[in-house]
């Protein structure tokens, strides 16, 4: 039992939480089974307070996930440490997706409209800009921008035109209704192909039909608010813990559809994260990530 | 892929310190801050959670002067080690050139260490990088808890189930005491621009 208990305390130190708490089980287990030990009521609860002081710490982790506000400086870091392409714009866009990801939105957003001012990918800059109004639950921050850029001149009509069917087509997942200002002028085509300056379609929701955890066997609709190449964020309500507990990160999902602007296509996805958050509005909902496959052959539908 | 200034001779190799959670890849590099002030370049920074596990990366810049006319700079990171962060693995795990492995001693996180193992292989195979081809040193941590009696792999057995396959460079260690992370740190750096020096054709 003291062998036990040494163990116990070890993983402890090194942050091995459930390690730590399984011994302590076992160690409890011992004491109530053995008669020697059974009336030792000091030695039971310091047991029992060192398992609750465990499942205690390992609740509080789970409540850590958030990306908190990071210095301007450690910023910066995350900026020009992830940015890899030769090409100095395809750098920086890189570098501002790269502070999106890590959840430092507002400075990406400073980012994102900085390189649309500069004239920078201006269709990826655009869509990005929308994107991180959303993701820190500016709806009408959103539409307000759409509105600016239409009365200014950064963007062409193609380009407006695109970013239109992908911010309407967010806002009805989103179950917004809003009548958006048309596009006047120029040619009334709709682009051939969405967010082709990022290499990958861009994806306003999906359908997942889950095949395990509390919800197997039911078929989801989830809106997408962040995407960044072939990897999508969702936020998912704190009131919805099943469906949270049905994303494990790593589990596959088949035959996903997903929503983009101009067309559906099925394809398989990874859960690759999943955070909870922290600040804002939406405090305490959580952010899931999923990277859609792309050695699967994307099926349109 | 490292970057090669050709004009200014200067390569900028990046290594990633891989593993599974708590197993003492900060702590390693903690070391490495403290006892090669010489060559780091920089601060070092770490962004934890409030429970000090490493929340997106540690980072810590070493430059290590001139070798075959080249002005070598290095970049070592760490990537979070839970099972949930897998995307930032990928986003840190970019453009490695390098990797040193820490693998946990400790019994009880035998099978971490095979799946953050399984893990490294599939990321790196996003990348179109071979586990087998990339530099890739081991390192079986933690091993002056053996003093401690607590159960401990042994080397012997983390051999066959980690190095099996790889037969790669392996150290014991005990990052918290400094053993055996400058021998790591060392093969890892002898591999990576042994690499570069093919793959960049790069010659004095």
């Amino acid at each position: 039992m003291k062998s036990l208990v040494k163990e116990a305390e070890l993983y402890r130190t090194q942050g091995l939480l459930e390690e730590s708490k399984e011994r302590y089980l076992e160690v409890l287990q011992l004491i109530e089974k053995n008669q020697r030990f059974q009336n030792n009521k000091k030695a039971i609860n310091v047991i029992k307070d060192r398992i609750v002081g465990l499942e205690k710490d390992l609740a509080e982790i789970d409540q850590e996930t958030e990306a908190p506000e990071l210095s301007g400086k450690v910023q910066d870091l995350i900026k020009n440490l992830f940015s890899f392409s030769q090409n100095k714009d395809a750098a920086e866009m890189e570098g501002a997706v790269a502070l999106a990801r890590f959840g430092q939105y507002e400075r990406a957003l400073a980012e994102f409209n900085r390189l649309l001012d500069k004239g920078t990918l201006p269709l990826i800059a655009a869509k990005n800009v929308l994107r991180c109004h959303l993701a820190l639950s500016s709806t009408d921050a959103a539409i307000d921008q759409f509105r600016k850029w239409l009365s200014g001149e950064l963007l062409s009509k193609k380009q407006l035109r695109d970013i239109r069917s992908f911010l309407e087509y967010v806002l009805k997942r989103k179950g917004i209704q809003t009548k958006l200002p048309e596009v006047v002028g120029g040619t009334s085509q709709r682009p051939k192909e969405a967010g082709s300056e990022g290499g990958f379609l861009d994806v306003c929701s999906v359908t997942i039909r889950l095949e395990s955890g509390p919800c197997k066997g039911s078929t989801k609709e989830l809106d997408v608010t962040f995407q960044s190449g072939n990897v999508i964020s969702l936020i998912i309500s704190a009131k919805d813990k099943d469906l949270v507990d049905s994303f494990v990160p790593g589990i596959r999902l088949r035959g996903v559809h997903f929503f983009s602007s101009i067309c559906v296509f099925r394809a398989n996805g990874i859960v690759s994260e999943w955070t909870s958050i922290k600040t804002g509005p939406r405090r305490g909902d959580y952010v899931l990530s999923i990277t859609i496959d792309r050695s699967d052959k994307l099926d349109i539908l | 892929m490292a970057n090669f200034n050709l004009k200014d001779r200067v390569i900028e190799c990046k290594i990633v310190y891989y593993g599974p959670g708590r197993g003492g890849k900060t702590t390693n590099l903690q070391y490495i801050h403290k006892a090669f002030k010489k060559q780091t370049t920089g601060e070092m920074v770490s962004i934890n959670t409030k429970g000090d596990r490493t929340l997106f990366f540690d980072f810590l810049p070493l430059g290590l002067g001139k070798i075959k006319g080249c002005e070598i700079k290095v970049q070592l990171y760490t990537v979070p080690g839970q099972v949930r962060y897998s995307s930032t693995r990928k986003m840190v795990l970019k453009g490695v050139d390098g990797v040193v492995f820490v693998a946990d001693s400790l019994s009880v996180r035998r099978k971490e260490n095979m799946l953050s193992l399984k893990d490294l292989q599939q990321n790196l195979a996003e990348q179109k990088k071979s586990i087998f081809k990339i530099p890739l040193v081991l390192q079986y941590n933690k091993r002056d808890l053996a003093k401690e009696s607590i159960p401990l792999l042994s080397v012997k057995l983390m051999e066959r189930e980690l190095n099996r396959k790889l037969k790669i460079p392996s150290f014991p260690a005990s990052a918290l005491k400094g053993t055996g992370v400058g021998a790591t740190l060392q093969e890892c750096l002898k591999l990576t621009l042994q690499h570069l020096q093919r793959e960049l054709k790069w010659a004095g």
